[in-house]
């Protein structure tokens, strides 16, 4: 017969077919395996360097600085959570993001030495607030930009994040502040020993991020939200005011900075600038761990801290790569499964 | 377009150069220099409009390019002393060997992703050329000697500037314009109109590379200092885009439009308010993104004042 | 779909239908390289297309149209015409083609127009005249009478005939039973991913199992015919 087009016997082939479950497999093991020697390259370059030794002074070193690393991990896993939750409800990449943890830090700031108050204590203000300039944010700009590439938001948050800095910096200066509080060190054995401050505001970053989480999980708002993320059309012909819904997920990440921003001021020094910095480790946070992904911002939190910490630890020249740890992670799940560890393949 | 509109529109670019030829003779230096980041600008936005605004793939980390050539040129006068000139050759091709192996992985992902990837290459960059610095002078950056008068640059930059906009003409009024426009609209169904998707990325990406990495060789011999955090500035690329959204995206005009409103308003308001200025910056860039996202060629073409589309 | 084989006839117009789910326009997308087979091949002219990419698919001389339209909005209508490739260099050529293409279609008029302001009928029309560009031999239409009104399928319907008169082999996914009974000279049936029939529009108007693939999940059925 002559024939314009055959398909033969056993042609198969379905939406979801067995090939692409390979692939995807494929990739997180790959993506696993690059992982691992991502942070097997520090210590590679430590003990050539001489930076690192095997006797037990510094393996003790070693696991305080892990262990520093996880709890830093937790308040990074914080605040990226925030932005994971703008990208995975509304597509948008908030460029400013780590201006609001600044502002978060300043306002912690100004609580504690004009006010007097507590930095912990001071939370009750600063979220509220900071939920309050989400929405306001959201309000403004972002709806508006929504259904827009990509590029429009980028463009809007950058800029709103330079309107911030340089308020900041007539303000405040660029001076470097630091707010002490609870100095001291928590002891796990003789060796290996963390700061209170940090332990605290792990402690809390854990309470906040899992209040969120439940209210994602469990609460019927909460539950209105994760099925905006997944399809925001649907959301709407399923009566939930999407809208209402934007708002109120830019007022919890909003939130969630200004917490994240609180919870660095008691650990470390901080300007206007500094939120440059945390903008990029939330994007790689986020990658990392999969758009949208909840637990996904948690681990990969961790990890990055982690990473940075062995980075700083063991590579000399240290402090600028640690920059480089962000970026070579980011880059690094990009290619190999740009949906991270939680997402589908091609995220 | 009809063959007579193309001539005219030729004439017209010869036209503006010439006068921009005869400029710098009546300009005091600090004219010049403005004139000269002008055009640079303008090859910016340009380059950047051909991957972006046609493509549709946004980068964000184009200043990669840029800072690559700035530092091809530096290390090449400074350490090797060759003509500044023959550099930019080198930068150029260095910037499309950069942007053919980055490029492949990297125009893979979609959207955001490929944005942030952009980000982080060129930050990436940036901190390698910082900590490489047998080769770069690492942080204290390269100081070039300098033997020009501020007439030198001034013209290699007009030149480049009318080069690239002979090209990015000739890529908006061609299919192959038309077809990146495609890629841009629905890959799938461009791809189901016979276009591989992946060549034609590829070749609008290394176009966009080439003329930023010439630009910045011309800047470093211009400004006579460069260093990472100067030449890796991702300012620059917010430059980059928000002239070619303010002027229009996907059109011609618009991006050299955009350059030059553009870093106008931004010289006149760092001459005015220097503290506040950048704060003035961000609000209006916010403005911008807010209330002209198709820019003012969007505005012109919706209210009839030009006509629709690339190829009539 | 699931172990499926079909050959189609060389220049004949042909049908696929099936309910809804039953992996119809899975097999157009892999016809052209949109989804790649787990096990078989497809053949075209004795070559094995199967898992090519898209654009090569399209240059062997297969095109399609899709069911919801994918013409590219903010381009014009000639611009849509002259994004395909695979014609003669000269644009000169292209144009012309692409003009007397528009012209076939009535779209003319709307040249200059953004494909995004078109109406949904007009914007099929361009889609199908877009997929004629390279004058492909064989055409695969993906509910091309969805949404329009009739006169506008009958215009279809003229060209799709006119285009079988010089010896194109068409397939065409339908829901509407009229156009399908009435214009096809072989039809194709498939249910759950297999093909559980063939033949001519009186063989399957009387075959049991289409009955009851149709009848038997009308409760499920969002929309059977038009």
């Amino acid at each position: 017969m002559d024939e314009a087009v055959a398909v033969a016997p056993g042609a198969g082939a379905a939406p979801t077919g067995r090939g692409r479950e390979r692939g995807e497999t494929r990739s997180l093991y790959l993506l696993a395996v690059f992982l691992v020697c991502a942070y097997a390259l520090p210590f590679v370059v430590g003990f050539s360097a001489g930076t690192a030794r095997l006797d037990r002074a510094w393996l003790a070193t070693l696991a305080t600085v892990v262990l520093g690393g996880v709890m830093q991990g937790g308040v990074y896993a914080m605040f990226a959570l925030g932005l994971t939750l703008i990208f995975g409800v509304m597509r948008i990449i908030n460029a400013a993001h780590g201006e609001m943890v600044m502002m978060g830090a300043y306002l912690t700031w100004v609580a504690f030495f004009r006010l007097g108050v507590d930095p912990l204590v001071s939370l009750a203000l600063t979220l509220p607030l900071a939920f309050l300039f989400g929405m306001a944010v959201q309000r403004l700009l972002l709806d508006a930009v929504v259904d827009q590439p990509e590029l429009t938001a980028l463009l809007i948050t950058f800029g709103l994040g330079l309107v911030m800095i340089y308020t900041a910096e007539l303000v405040f200066t660029t001076d470097f502040r630091t707010i002490p509080y609870v100095p001291g060190t928590v002891r796990i054995t003789e060796t290996i020993a963390v700061g209170q401050n940090r332990v605290i505001s792990f402690a809390m970053a854990v309470v906040i991020s899992g209040a969120v989480y439940l209210f994602l999980k469990l609460s019927r708002l909460g539950k209105a939200v994760r099925a905006t993320a997944l399809n925001a059309e649907v959301a709407m012909i399923c009566g939930i005011d999407v809208r209402r819904i934007y708002l109120i997920t830019t007022g919890i990440a909003a939130a969630l900075a200004v917490a994240g921003g609180a919870l660095v001021s008691i650990q470390f020094g901080f300007n206007p600038e500094t939120g440059i910095v945390y903008t990029l480790q939330a994007f790689a946070i986020i990658i990392l761990g999969g758009r949208g992904h909840y637990v996904g911002a948690l681990i990969g939190g961790v990890m990055l801290a982690v990473l940075e910490n062995l980075v700083s630890l063991m590579v000399p020249n240290g402090t600028a790569m640690v920059e480089l740890a962000a970026y070579g992670l980011m880059i690094l799940v990009l290619l190999i499964r740009p949906g991270g560890l939680m997402g589908v393949k091609e995220g | 377009m009809a063959r007579h509109e193309h001539i005219r529109n030729l004439v017209l670019l010869g036209m503006a150069g010439l006068a921009l030829a005869v400029l710098p003779h009546g300009l005091s230096i600090y004219f010049r220099s403005f004139a000269l980041f002008t055009m640079m600008y303008v090859v910016l936005a340009l380059s950047w409009n051909v991957i972006s605004g046609f493509t549709g793939y946004t980068s964000f980390g184009h200043v990669a390019f840029y800072g690559i050539g700035a530092y091809t040129c530096a290390i090449l006068v400074t350490d090797y002393r060759w003509h500044w000139l023959s550099t930019l050759g080198v930068a150029a091709a260095l910037a499309a060997l950069g942007a053919l192996a980055l490029g492949y992985p990297v125009l893979r992902l979609k959207g955001p992703y490929f944005a942030i990837a952009m980000l982080g290459a060129a930050e990436g960059t940036r901190v390698i050329v910082t900590v490489w610095d047998s080769l770069t002078h690492g942080g204290l950056g390269i100081s070039l000697p300098s033997a020009e008068t501020s007439l030198e640059t001034y013209y290699a930059m007009l030149a480049l500037m009318l080069v690239t906009a002979a090209v990015a003409y000739a890529v908006g009024h061609s299919r192959f314009g038309i077809r990146l426009n495609a890629i841009r609209e629905d890959e799938v169904a461009a791809e189901a109109l016979g276009i591989d998707a992946t060549r034609y990325k590829l070749a609008a990406f290394v176009l966009s590379a080439v003329f930023p990495a010439m630009a910045g060789g011309i800047q470093a011999y211009k400004v006579l200092y460069i260093d990472p955090p100067s030449v890796f500035f991702i300012q620059i690329t917010i430059a980059m885009a928000l002239m070619s959204m303010l002027g229009g995206k996907g059109t011609v005009i618009g991006p050299i439009l955009g350059a030059v409103v553009l870093y106008s308003v931004q010289e006149a308001t760092w001459v005015n308010f220097p503290t506040a200025h950048l704060i003035a910056y961000g609000l209006f860039i916010v403005l911008v993104a807010r209330f002209l996202p198709r820019g003012l060629m969007g505005l012109a073409i919706d209210r009839g004042w030009v006509r629709k589309g690339m190829v009539h | 779909m699931a172990g499926c084989s079909f050959a189609v006839p060389r220049g004949t117009i042909c049908g696929l239908i099936g309910p809804n789910g039953s992996g119809k326009t899975t097999t157009f997308n892999l016809l052209t390289g949109l989804a790649k087979p787990d096990g078989g091949a497809v053949l075209y002219r004795g070559e094995d297309i199967a898992g090519m990419k898209p654009y090569q698919v399209f240059r062997r001389g297969i095109t399609r149209t899709f069911q919801i339209t994918r013409i590219f909005r903010e381009m014009t209508v000639l611009e849509n015409m002259l994004s395909v490739t695979g014609l003669a260099a000269a644009e000169r050529i292209a144009r012309a083609r692409a003009d007397e293409l528009l012209a076939l279609v009535n779209l003319t008029h709307l040249r200059a127009e953004y494909g995004g302001r078109l109406s949904y009928g007009q914007q099929k029309l361009l889609e199908f005249a877009r997929a004629l560009m390279t004058d492909p031999d064989v055409i695969l239409l993906d509910e091309p009478a969805a949404g329009i009104n009739r006169t506008l399928l009958q215009h279809l319907l003229d060209h799709i005939h006119r285009l079988h008169e010089q010896g194109k082999t068409i397939v065409i996914v339908e829901h509407d039973m009229n156009v399908i009974m009435n214009h096809c000279e072989r039809i194709f049936v498939m249910d759950y991913g297999v093909k559980i029939a063939e033949g001519p529009p009186a063989a399957i108007q009387g075959d049991e199992r289409v009955i009851e693939a149709y009848f038997g999940r009308r409760r499920a059925a969002a929309d059977v015919g038009r």
